[in-house]
C-alpha cells in the first residue's frame, strides 16, 4: 500500500518545488516545470495533430462523397420527374394534334361533335376540363365544357401569341377568366381556305401536381415546377414566398438536367436538382425543380461524425491523461536524481572545506612550530646560560636572545592572524575584497612547500585593480583550491603565474598558469565533472574541481580552463566585480 | 661527540648548537643540505647529524641518503615542525629517530646517546 502511494506520488510533479535553494548551483537544469510544459507540449503535439489531421480529412472525404452522391440522386430524381412530367404534356397535345388533324375545322366548330370530341378525351386521358376552337383572331367560335365563354377574345393572351408563333403551345399555369389555376395547352391547324384556327383545351392542374407529388422521397424533398422567372406553378412545401415567387436562386439554363448545391434563405444547405422542360411539339416555360435539405440526407453521416467526435474526445483526454502522466513521472524521476546529485555535491563541498581545515591545521601547526622551536632553543639556550654559567649580568648577548624571543612571538602571531583570516571564510557575507591581499594570503600558505620544491612563484596583481564585493570564504577557498592543483601538478623546479587583471566594466579576471603535467585533451571537458580524477585510487576525491566550479558559480562567476599536456594548464576566473548584497552565496 | 646540524632556520641552529655544546658536544652548523654534504666531502667525520626534514633544496630524508653514502657509520637523527606529516612518517620509518619541533633539548641528547653509544664529550 505504502508503494502504491509513493509510486502515485511520483506521477504527481513536485519538482516546482525547488525549496532547497542552497542546492541551485548544482542542479544540471534550473527549470524543470518548463522542462515538464515543453515536454508535455511536444508529446501532445505529436500524438494529437495525426489524430485530428485525420479525423478531419476523413470529415472532408465524407463531405465529399456526400455531396457527389445527393447531387446524383438529386439529378436522377429530377430526371425522372422531367420525364413524367414533359410525358403527362406530350401525350395531351399529340391528342389534340391528332383530335384537329382527324377532324378538321368544319367539324370541330359544330357544338355537339365538339362536345363528343371532349367526352372522348375526358374518357382517354382524364383532366380535361374544356375544350374550345378559336379562329386566327382569338375570337373563341366554338366551345364545350362547363362554362360558356362562346365569342370570348383571346388575342391579347400569351399562349395564344405563342400559338401563332409554333404549331402548339403550352402556357403556364394561370388562372384565367374562372381563377381556377389551369394550363392551356393549345394546337394550331390550318382551314382549307388558309386561315389558321386553334384547338385549345384546358388541363386541370390537379393532375400535374399529383404525379409530381408521387415522386417525393422523404420529407426533406420539395418538388415543384416555376417558371423561367421564378413564379410558382406548383405548390412548394418550403420555398414558396411572397407574391408566388421562389424563395431559393433560380439555376441558369441548361438544356439537360442538373444538380447544383446551394443554400436555403435560412442559409442551410440544399441540393437542387432541376430541368427545364420542353416537350417535342412544343417548348414550355416551366421548370421543375427538386430540391433536397442536405440535413436531411446527412443525418445519418451526423450521427456517425458524433460518435466519431467522442471518440476522438476520449482519445485525447486518454493521451493527454497518458502524456501528463509520463511526463510528470519522468520530469519527477530526473529531478529526484539531479536533486540527488546536487545533495551529493554540497555534502562534497563540505567534506572538501573540513578537509581544507585539515589541510590549513597542518600548515599552520608546520609554520608556528618553526618559530616556537626557535623560541623553545631560545629561551632553553638563556635558561642554559642562567644555570651553566655565571657572566650573564649586563650581557649584551643576552638582550640579543631575549629580542630574538619577541620578534619569533611577533612572527607566530602573524601567522594567528592570517589562520584567523581564513577561518573567517566560513561566515556567508558579501564584502569588497582586495583580491591581490588574498592572493598573497593563500600563495603565503604554499611559501614552504614551494621553497622546498623549488617552484617559483609570480604574483602580478596591480595595486589599481578594484575591490571586488564578494564571499571572501568562497573566493579564498576557489583560490586556494586552484593553486593547491597547481602545486599537485607541477614537478619541483617549475613555476606558477598569478595574475588579475579588469575584463570590461563589471569583471575581474584571475589567471594561474603553472607549467605543470597539463591536462590531455580528452580529459579537458570532464574536470570539472564531479567525481573525476585521474589519479589513483584514494588518492583524488575528483571533487576538488567541480566544487570550485559550484563555487564560482554561486559567486556568479565564470571559470574556463586551458591545457596542453606536458606543457602546463592555465585556468581563467571570471568574477563581477559588483554583486548584490543579501544574494545567496 | 661531533654533531652535524642541518636545518634552514638559521637562528634556531645557532641557538641548538651553543646549547649542545654547553653540554659538551662539539657541533658543526650548516643550513642547506648541499652544505652538509659539502662538509663531509672535504673530510669532517661526524658521530650523529641532526637533520630538518624539510628544507629547501634537498630534505632532509634524501640527504641522510647521500650522507649515508659518504659515511657509511653516520646516525641519524631528524627533526620536523610537521606533528602528523607523512614526512615525518617516512623520517620515522626511516631512521626510528625523529624529534618533533619545538624539542626538549634533554631528549634530543638522550636519543643522541643512544644512537652512537656515546656521551657527549666523546667517551663510551
Amino acid at each position: 500500500m505504502d508503494k502504491f502511494k509513493a509510486n502515485l506520488k511520483s506521477l504527481y510533479p513536485h519538482f516546482h518545488r525547488q525549496s532547497d535553494e542552497h542546492l541551485n548551483p548544482y542542479y544540471t537544469f534550473q527549470d524543470y516545470r518548463q522542462i515538464w510544459g515543453v515536454g508535455i507540449f511536444f508529446l501532445m503535439a505529436t500524438a494529437l495533430l495525426p489524430l485530428i489531421a485525420m479525423t478531419l480529412i476523413c470529415y472532408q472525404l465524407v463531405d465529399q462523397s456526400i455531396d457527389t452522391e445527393s447531387l446524383l440522386r438529386a439529378e436522377r430524381l429530377a430526371s425522372n420527374t422531367r420525364r413524367a412530367v414533359s410525358f403527362f404534356l406530350e401525350e395531351r397535345l399529340a391528342a389534340l394534334t391528332f383530335t384537329v388533324n382527324e377532324m378538321g375545322y368544319e367539324r370541330l366548330t359544330d357544338p355537339s361533335r365538339l362536345e363528343e370530341v371532349l367526352r372522348n378525351l375526358k374518357l382517354g386521358f382524364g383532366g380535361l376540363t374544356d375544350l374550345s376552337v378559336i379562329d386566327d383572331s382569338g375570337t373563341q367560335v366554338a366551345y364545350a365544357g362547363p362554362f360558356n365563354l362562346e365569342g370570348k377574345d383571346y388575342s391579347r393572351q400569351a399562349w395564344f401569341m405563342e400559338c401563332q408563333r409554333h404549331d402548339a403551345c403550352v402556357s403556364e399555369i394561370f388562372s384565367g377568366y374562372r381563377d381556377v389555376p389551369h394550363i392551356v395547352v393549345a394546337v394550331k391547324s390550318m382551314q382549307p381556305e388558309g386561315r389558321f384556327f386553334v384547338l385549345r383545351a384546358t388541363l386541370e392542374t390537379e393532375r400535374l401536381i399529383q404525379t409530381l407529388s408521387s415522386y417525393k422521397t422523404g420529407e426533406h424533398t420539395d418538388i415543384f415546377l416555376t417558371n423561367r422567372e421564378g413564379v410558382m406553378q406548383t405548390p412548394s412545401r418550403f420555398y414558396e414566398g411572397d407574391l408566388n415567387r421562389l424563395t431559393i436562386p433560380l439555376p441558369a439554363y441548361s438544356d439537360r438536367t442538373e444538380a447544383l448545391i446551394s443554400s436555403d434563405p435560412q442559409g442551410q444547405p440544399i441540393v437542387i436538382g432541376y430541368a427545364f422542360i420542353d416537350t417535342k411539339i412544343a417548348p414550355t416555360s416551366f421548370v421543375l425543380m427538386v430540391v433536397k435539405k442536405k440535413a436531411g440526407m446527412m443525418k445519418v453521416w451526423l450521427d456517425l461524425r458524433s460518435n466519431i467526435n467522442w471518440l476522438l474526445i476520449v482519445s485525447a483526454v486518454v493521451i493527454a491523461l497518458v502524456v501528463f502522466l509520463t511526463s510528470s513521472f519522468m520530469v519527477n524521476k530526473m529531478f529526484d536524481a539531479d536533486r540527488e546529485k546536487a545533495r551529493t555535491m554540497v555534502a562534497a563541498e563540505q567534506n572538501s572545506q573540513l578537509a581544507s581545515i585539515g589541510q590549513l591545521a597542518a600548515g599552520v601547526a608546520h609554520e608556528i612550530n618553526n618559530p616556537l622551536a626557535l623560541i623553545n632553543e631560545t629561551a632553553g639556550y638563556i635558561k642554559d646560560l642562567f644555570i651553566l654559567k655565571e657572566q650573564y649580568r649586563g650581557d649584551a648577548e643576552l638582550i640579543e636572545h631575549i629580542d630574538s624571543i619577541i620578534e619569533t612571538v611577533e612572527r607566530c602571531g602573524t601567522i594567528t592572524r592570517q589562520l584567523l583570516g581564513f577561518s573567517r571564510r566560513f561566515d556567508v557575507q558579501i564584502q569588497p575584497i582586495n583580491l591581490g591581499k588574498m592572493v598573497s594570503d593563500v600563495i603565503n600558505f604554499h611559501k614552504k612547500e614551494a621553497e622546498y620544491r623549488a617552484i617559483a612563484i609570480h604574483v602580478d596583481i596591480p595595486a589599481t585593480l578594484p575591490l571586488i564585493e564578494t564571499d571572501r570564504g568562497k573566493l579564498q577557498q576557489i583560490i586556494l583550491n586552484l593553486v593547491n592543483n597547481a602545486f599537485q601538478a607541477t614537478d619541483n623546479g617549475g613555476w606558477l603565474d598569478v595574475r588579475a587583471d579588469v575584463e570590461g566594466a563589471e569583471h575581474v579576471r584571475l589567471t594561474i598558469r603553472d607549467n605543470g603535467c597539463g591536462i590531455s585533451e580528452e580529459h579537458l571537458n570532464k574536470i570539472f565533472e564531479p567525481f573525476f580524477t585521474t589519479k589513483k585510487e584514494g588518492q583524488g576525491t575528483g571533487l576538488g574541481l567541480s566544487i570550485t566550479y559550484g563555487l564560482v558559480k554561486k559567486l556568479h562567476g565564470d571559470i574556463a580552463v586551458q591545457s596542453k599536456q606536458g606543457e602546463g594548464t592555465t585556468f581563467v576566473v571570471t568574477l563581477p566585480i559588483h554583486t548584490e548584497k543579501g544574494f545567496d552565496a | 661527540m661531533k654533531i652535524l646540524l642541518v636545518d634552514d632556520e638559521r637562528k634556531f641552529v645557532t641557538m641548538l648548537a651553543r646549547r649542545l655544546e654547553l653540554r659538551g658536544f662539539a657541533v658543526t652548523c650548516v643550513y642547506t643540505g648541499a652544505e652538509a654534504l659539502k662538509v663531509v666531502q672535504d673530510g669532517a667525520k661526524f658521530d650523529a647529524a641532526v637533520l630538518d626534514v624539510k628544507m629547501p633544496g634537498i630534505g632532509g630524508i634524501e640527504l641522510r641518503r647521500e650522507l649515508q653514502q659518504l659515511d657509511g657509520g653516520m646516525k641519524f637523527v631528524f627533526l620536523t615542525g610537521h606533528g602528523s606529516d607523512s614526512d615525518y612518517s617516512v623520517g620515522a620509518r626511516e631512521a626510528a629517530l625523529y624529534l618533533p619541533k619545538p624539542l626538549k633539548i634533554d631528549d634530543l641528547v638522550d636519543i643522541l646517546s643512544r644512537v652512537t653509544g656515546k656521551n657527549p664529550e666523546g667517551g663510551h
